[in-house]
């Protein structure tokens, strides 16, 4: 053979192994089958769980009904959902966040599914209120619970008994919370924090930094204003100032920027470097990973006063884009998903709470966080608050974002009401400039 | 020369694959773009036609004002410092020294490393308590920034880590200085011109047109700036909007606010304040630009 021959055959071998040994094609799909697509954000474990319930349905009801479901897992759910439905081409189920659903239905880019949820037999009764009505949207039901959640107070209980706290008794006001918030941070003798008490950066939560003002009694959106100014959201932000005021701005955020991520190995309650942190279920699952020996516990987190638990609750939801082209299919994929047996394996393998009102006894007994009763508990709370429904809602919680830090960085409680008042006269842009092209539009 | 009917035809066809991808995906976008820019347009409910509303809420939009500022200020600093350091690396590593590909090598390497890898790598360096940037600066008894998480030294650390990819433009200065022909320098040499007169009467203007070439270059993309300061802030504005840039705002205003409408007027006046300065650089280049020959 020449030279050339093999060079070619050096460079052709690979090739031929990929493609006959290499990742297959698309699963074959039996043929007679009415195809629904299932875009769905979740990946490793969470998008295993799911794709079990797939398969289950694939094998049983849809090869009874003829129908087969393509599951995907998909980045960017939101921004590719709502391209597909702009171009004609929606998935017929997509997996959105509930703080997403105002967006979308007030853009009727969403299918009404109160009708379908009747005629497929999907008991809303047997579901919290707090997770029912969670996709709802102007009255209308646009979007059903999949895996939903609290988020609680996780607080080293080590940390507790060193610094001379009670271990079995968490703060109960937001007051005590700070007092205990200071007496956990320790420094070295450079004055930089080895260990921080309580933190609201943004850094070491989820994208619900707008979530304070809740804890002080308050509302943000009434329907038509959303409001930072209010005497309970400005409570909400003296409260970080103050605290942060004690423990040392700059020692403080000198400790945050230095913190890896939350998500990890590096996250400084699971290295034991912060006492308290504000987090979801599915934290436990990051413990049991990373530093299954860390002696914590989970509270409701406390309220401004002992007489109100207020409660922040979200979850991850089903919707049917409003150009689906098969949304009874898909509805009869989501009866299934939605049975009590299915949802929960779903949940639990996703580390969170059940929707339902009377999870079933083996749920919480092979559930992944041990203080699941703590989560499932708090969505019974009168005062449970979501994510605002108000439809510009992704601009303002940016300009609520940039108010935070604002607060977090102010060595005065005066840059505090300058935040706040800067804050407040760019949500009014951003709501004024929604509702004027509302009137527009209504007016074509 | 007249020009008969089929040869006209012919020769549309054969230049069919240029023309038409230019209306297909440049021209046609360009005009739907700029229709969109006057119109209110959510992306799922058609296109509303506003006028200039758009653009006049731009003018008092705090947050536009804002990220057009963070954005021309890195440009400010990026594009000289840029400039001055690619031209210094490539006069540098054109000496003939032992290990002179060795050195190229490494000032080229970083332009090849992913921009997420490079951003990462970065994060580290700026951690303020564990970083080496602030221990080395402990160490000589001086109390570092919070870099990233600073409202004042945000923007400085974007500069320092964009300037981590300056090895593109020092190759191109490199060939434009192998170009400048050795007679000029031995003509300097005998004028009696010292290595500071060679420099500014022999190797800039020879490298005129490839410099008037990178700071273009360098335009466009400083003032197009999105994927490092999207990663180093982990998609946030930053503290006081210090890491939030012209074309990140942009980004927002169409994929997670769906004012695609807005969007598309940013990008207008992203693509004439490109255009502008661009014309701007041009026109100063007809006196500062040597062309040999020409």
């Amino acid at each position: 053979m020449t030279r050339s021959t093999w060079f070619m055959l050096l460079l052709g071998a690979p090739a031929i192994a990929l493609l006959l040994f290499g990742p297959r094609g698309a699963v074959h799909i039996p043929q007679g089958r009415v195809v629904v697509r299932y875009w769905e954000k979740w990946t490793g474990v969470e998008a295993e769980a799911m794709q079990r319930v797939v398969d289950e349905f694939n094998e049983t009801i849809g090869h009874d009904e003829g129908i087969w479901i393509e599951y995907s897992s998909i980045s960017d759910i939101d921004k590719r959902t709502m391209i597909a439905a702009a171009a004609g081409d929606p998935p017929d189920i997509s997996g959105l966040d509930d703080r997403m659903v105002a967006q979308f239905a007030d853009l009727d880019a969403l299918l009404e599914i109160g009708d379908l949820v009747r005629e497929f037999g999907i008991d809303g009764d047997k579901f919290k209120p707090t997770w029912w009505n969670i996709g709802e949207y102007k009255g209308g039901l646009y979007a059903l619970p999949s895996t939903p959640f609290t988020i609680a107070l996780y607080y080293n209980r080590a940390a507790y008994r060193a610094a001379g706290l009670d271990p079995d008794r968490p703060p109960r006001t937001t007051a005590e919370l700070n007092d205990y918030a200071v007496k956990l941070t320790k420094k070295d003798e450079r004055g930089r924090i080895t260990q921080l008490g309580f933190t609201t950066s943004p850094l070491m939560l989820g994208w619900w930094h707008w979530a304070w003002p809740f804890f002080f009694d308050g509302q943000l959106w009434d329907g038509d204003r959303l409001r930072i100014d209010t005497p309970e959201s400005r409570a909400s932000f003296l409260w970080t100032q103050e605290r942060r005021s004690r423990m040392g701005i700059s020692a403080v955020e000198s400790f945050e920027s230095s913190s890896g991520a939350i998500e990890g190995a590096q996250n400084p309650f699971i290295s034991g470097r912060l006492a308290m942190v504000f987090q979801g279920p599915w934290m436990s699952n990051w413990i049991n990973h990373y530093n299954p020996d860390l002696d914590y516990a989970v509270a409701p987190f406390p309220s401004v006063t002992t007489e109100r638990e207020n409660v922040m609750a979200s979850a991850d939801v089903f919707v049917i884009p409003r150009a689906a082209p098969h949304p009874r299919e898909a509805m009869r994929f989501l009866e299934f998903v939605m049975r009590q047996e299915n949802l929960e394996e779903v949940c639990r393998a996703h580390c969170k709470v059940s929707p339902y009102r009377a999870p079933l006894e083996r749920f919480e007994k092979d559930h992944p966080n041990p203080f699941i009763h703590v989560f499932d508990k708090m969505a019974d709370s009168k005062y449970v608050f979501t994510c605002p429904r108000a439809p510009m809602f992704p601009e303002i919680s940016q300009a609520m974002l940039v108010v935070l830090l604002d607060v977090l960085h102010a060595d005065d409680p005066a840059k505090v009401d300058v935040a706040i008042e800067k804050g407040q006269r760019t949500i009014d842009l951003i709501v004024d400039a929604h509702q004027a092209k509302a009137a527009r539009r209504a007016g074509r | 020369m007249a020009v008969s009917r089929t040869s006209l035809g012919v020769g549309l066809l054969w230049i069919a694959p240029w023309w038409l991808g230019f209306m297909m995906f440049l021209a046609i976008p360009l005009g739907i773009s700029f229709y969109i820019s006057l119109s209110e347009y959510p992306l799922l409910q058609p296109p509303l036609f506003v006028g200039a509303a758009n653009y006049s809420t731009l003018a008092v939009d705090p947050v536009f004002h804002k990220v057009l500022y963070n954005t021309l200020l890195f440009s400010a600093a990026f594009i000289p410092l840029s400039t001055a350091a690619a031209i210094a690396l490539a006069i540098l590593v054109n000496q003939r020294l032992p290990g002179q590909p060795f050195f190229r090598a490494c000032i080229f390497a970083p332009t090849i490393v992913p921009l997420v890898a490079t951003a990462v790598v970065w994060m580290r360096l700026f951690n303020p308590e564990t970083g080496p940037i602030n221990e080395t600066m402990a160490a000589a008894g001086i109390d570092g920034p919070l870099w990233l998480a600073s409202p004042r030294w945000a923007i400085p650390s974007l500069v320092f880590v964009s300037l981590w990819g300056v090895g593109s433009p020092m190759v191109i200065y490199l060939a434009g200085l192998q170009e400048i022909p050795e007679t000029l320098y031995e003509a300097a040499r005998l004028d009696g011109a010292n290595s500071v007169g060679r420099f500014r009467h022999v190797t800039l203007p020879g490298l005129s047109p490839v410099i008037l070439f990178n700071v273009v270059m360098a335009i466009i993309n400083a003032l197009q700036i999105f994927a490092l300061p999207y990663i180093l802030w982990d998609t946030d504005p930053g503290p006081e909007r210090a890491g939030y840039f012209y074309t990140s705002y942009l980004f927002d205003n169409a994929f997670r606010f769906l004012k695609f409408g807005y969007a598309s007027a940013m990008g207008w006046i992203q693509l004439l304040l490109i255009l502008g300065l661009t014309a701007f650089v041009f026109a100063v280049s007809r006196r500062t630009v040597y062309y040999r020959g020409a």
